[in-house]
C-alpha cells in the first residue's frame, strides 16, 4: 500500500468514525423535536432555545454544588421534565391545530398559531438567559474535553464524543423501548395517531401530550448538558442547534426514534468528511447541501417506507 | 319469584336519555331523542345514511360535548349519573365501550398494541392478560396476527381487532357503528357469530347497521331514526317489517295512535 492510499483510508476512517460519534450527540439534540413533531404535530421552534436552557441550568447547578459534572443531568432531567410538562399544558395544548379546529378558528391558525407562539417563546427564552446569565459564554469544565481514545497511531476518537455517542444510543434505545412497551408509550402513539379514538379509549390527550413534551425537554436537558460539555455557549446560541436539529429530524424521518439516531450519524459524518476534504467552512455547507438534497428526493427521510 | 322480577324492573337503567338533541355549529343533527336501555338489552339502531345514527353514539361517547363545534342538549344518564357533561375518558371508564364507524385502528400499531390500547385505563390493566385470552379466542385469526401491523391487514380483520379493542376495557354497554360497512357477507356472517357469543355473556348493546334483516335478528329492541329523530320504536316480530321499511324511508303513514 502506498503511503497517499494509506493516508486517504486514514482520513477517511477518522471522518467516518469521528463523524458516528457526532451522530449520537446530534441525535439528542435533535430527538425531542422530532418527538414534538411525531406525536402533537407541533413544530417548535423553541427548542433550540430549551437545550441553551438545560445547558445554564447544569453549570448553576454544578456552580452552586461544586459536584463533578455528571451530578448535573440527574437534576437537570426532572427539572425540565416538569417545564415540559407545564408548557404542554399550560400553553401549546390552547394553541395546537386540535386547539384551533375545537375553537372553529380556520386551518390557517391551525399552522401559524402554533409556529408563532413557539416563535414568541423562543424569543422569550433567550432574553430572559441574557438578563439572568448575562451575555458572557459559559462552559462545563471537565477533564475529558480534550482527551481522546488512539484506537491505532493514526487513528483516534474523542473521549468525550465517544461517552455522548454510547449514551446517546443507550438512552435513544431506552426511549423507543419505553414508547413500545409501556401504557403511557402505547398512548403516546395512539394519540399521535388519532387523537379522537385515543380519547375513546381513556387517554386524556392533553396529559398524554403533555408528558411527550416533558419527555422531549427531559432529552433535550441531557443534549444540553453535552453542549456544556463540548463547547462553550451563550443566551443566543439557540437557533443554531435547532436549525442543525431540523436538518436530522428532516434526514431521518420526521417524528421517528431511531430516525434521529440514523439523521444524527449520516449528517454528523458527511459534515465531518466535508471538513477533512474541503476545509472547516465546507463542514456546514455540505450539511444543508445533503439536507436540500433530501428534501427534493426523499422528502419522507431517508427511512420511511412510503 | 314476584319480588325478584320487581326489583329487575326497578333496576337503574344502563343508559337513558331525556330529550336529546345534538348539534353542529347551527346544525341540529338529531332532535329530541327519548331512549331506555336495560340490562341485557340490545338495541338495534336502524336508519338511512344522515339519520343521525352515528352522531347518537358520538352523543353518549362524550365526542360531541367539548369543542365548540357541537354541543348538546337534554340529558344522558350512564349507569344512573348524568354524563352529558362527562368527557369520553370519564365516559369509558364508567364502562361505555365504542366500536366506531370505519373501524378507526391505530394503523401503525400492531394488533396487539391496538388491543393493549383499549385496555389503558387503571381499571382495565389487570385484566389484560384474561382479556387478551378471551379475545383471542373468540377470533383466533388475530392470535396468530398479533404481532402485525394492522394496515396490513383485510377490513374483516380490522373489524375483529376494532371489537376487540373496545372489549379490552370491559365494557357493561357497548355500540357497534356499522359493523358490516366494506365488509364480505361471508365475513359479516362470521363477525354477526361472534357478537351473538358477546352479547350473550349479559352485555347490554347498541347496535347500528344499515341491513335490516341483520339488525332484527341479533336485536332485542329497535328503533328506526329518520332526519335526527326516533320514528318506530318496538321488538322485533312485533312490528311487520314493511311498516319499518316505510319508517325507514320515511313514508310512513300518520296513524296517530303512538
Amino acid at each position: 500500500m502506498t503511503d497517499d492510499m494509506y493516508w486517504f483510508a486514514i482520513d477517511l476512517l477518522n471522518g467516518i468514525l469521528s463523524g458516528a460519534m457526532l451522530g449520537g450527540y446530534y441525535a439528542l439534540i435533535s430527538v425531542g423535536l422530532a418527538l414534538n413533531f411525531g406525536v402533537m404535530k407541533l413544530v417548535n421552534l423553541s427548542h433550540g432555545d430549551w437545550l441553551i436552557v438545560a445547558a445554564y441550568l447544569c453549570v448553576t447547578m454544578l456552580t452552586a454544588t461544586g459536584l463533578a459534572p455528571f451530578w448535573a443531568p440527574l437534576v437537570v432531567v426532572p427539572i425540565m421534565y416538569c417545564i415540559g410538562y407545564g408548557v404542554q399544558r399550560g400553553l401549546l395544548n390552547h394553541v395546537s391545530s386540535h386547539a384551533a379546529e375545537r375553537r372553529n378558528l380556520p386551518p390557517v391558525y391551525g399552522l401559524m398559531l402554533p409556529l408563532l407562539v413557539t416563535f414568541g417563546l423562543s424569543i422569550v427564552l433567550s432574553q430572559g438567559m441574557l438578563i439572568v446569565f448575562s451575555a458572557d459564554a459559559a462552559t462545563i469544565r471537565n477533564q475529558w474535553s480534550y482527551s481522546a481514545i488512539r484506537l491505532s497511531p493514526d487513528l483516534s476518537i474523542s473521549t468525550l464524543k465517544f461517552g455522548f455517542f454510547i449514551a446517546a444510543a443507550v438512552l435513544l434505545a431506552g426511549l423507543a423501548t419505553w414508547l413500545k412497551r409501556t401504557h403511557i408509550g402505547r398512548a403516546i402513539r395512539a394519540a399521535s395517531d388519532d387523537p379522537e379514538i385515543a380519547a375513546l379509549m381513556g387517554m386524556r390527550t392533553t396529559h398524554i401530550y403533555a408528558v411527550a413534551s416533558g419527555v422531549a425537554l427531559a432529552s433535550a436537558s441531557i443534549a444540553g448538558f453535552m453542549i456544556g460539555m463540548s463547547r462553550s455557549f451563550q443566551p443566543f446560541d439557540g437557533a443554531p442547534f435547532l436549525l442543525l436539529a431540523f436538518g436530522v429530524v428532516i434526514l431521518g424521518g420526521l417524528g421517528s426514534v431511531f430516525g434521529s439516531l440514523i439523521g444524527g450519524v449520516v449528517l454528523g459524518i458527511v459534515q465531518v468528511l466535508a471538513g477533512t476534504y474541503f476545509g472547516p467552512a465546507a463542514q456546514q455547507v455540505a450539511g444543508y447541501l445533503l439536507i436540500l438534497l433530501v428534501l427534493a428526493v426523499r422528502p419522507q427521510g431517508l427511512l420511511a417506507r412510503k | 319469584m314476584s319480588t325478584w322480577a320487581t326489583e329487575s324492573a326497578m333496576q337503574t337503567p344502563v343508559l337513558q336519555i331525556n330529550s336529546l338533541s345534538a348539534f353542529y355549529g347551527e346544525l341540529r343533527a338529531i332532535h329530541d331523542i327519548n331512549l331506555t336501555l336495560h340490562r341485557g338489552d340490545v338495541l338495534a339502531i336502524i336508519g338511512a345514511n344522515g339519520a343521525g345514527k352515528s352522531t347518537l353514539l358520538r352523543s353518549l361517547s362524550g365526542l360531541m360535548t367539548h369543542g365548540s363545534r357541537s354541543h348538546l342538549r337534554g340529558s344522558i344518564e350512564l349507569f344512573g349519573e348524568r354524563a352529558e357533561t362527562w368527557r369520553p375518558e370519564e365516559i369509558v371508564n364508567a364502562g361505555f365501550a365504542l366500536v366506531p364507524e370505519g373501524r378507526r385502528l391505530f394503523t401503525r400499531m400492531t394488533v396487539e398494541d391496538n388491543l393493549l390500547a383499549g385496555a389503558y385505563l387503571p381499571r382495565c390493566r389487570p385484566l389484560i392478560p384474561q382479556r387478551l385470552e378471551e379475545i383471542y379466542t373468540l377470533f383466533p385469526r388475530l392470535r396468530e396476527r398479533r404481532q402485525q401491523v394492522v394496515s396490513q391487514m383485510s377490513g374483516g380483520e380490522q373489524q375483529m381487532v376494532s371489537i376487540g379493542r373496545a372489549l379490552m376495557s370491559s365494557p357493561s354497554l357497548i355500540a357497534f357503528d356499522e359493523l358490516s360497512l366494506g365488509l364480505s357477507p361471508a365475513m359479516v356472517d362470521e363477525i354477526y357469530q361472534n357478537l351473538r357469543r358477546i352479547i350473550t355473556q349479559g352485555t347490554t348493546a347498541i347496535i347500528i347497521e344499515q341491513d335490516l334483516k341483520r339488525a332484527l335478528s341479533s336485536c332485542t329492541r329497535f328503533c328506526v331514526m329518520l332526519e335526527g329523530s326516533i320514528v318506530l320504536e318496538g321488538k322485533p316480530g312485533e312490528v311487520s317489517e314493511d311498516d319499518i321499511t316505510a319508517a325507514y324511508f320515511g313514508t310512513m303513514k300518520e296513524n296517530g295512535d303512538d
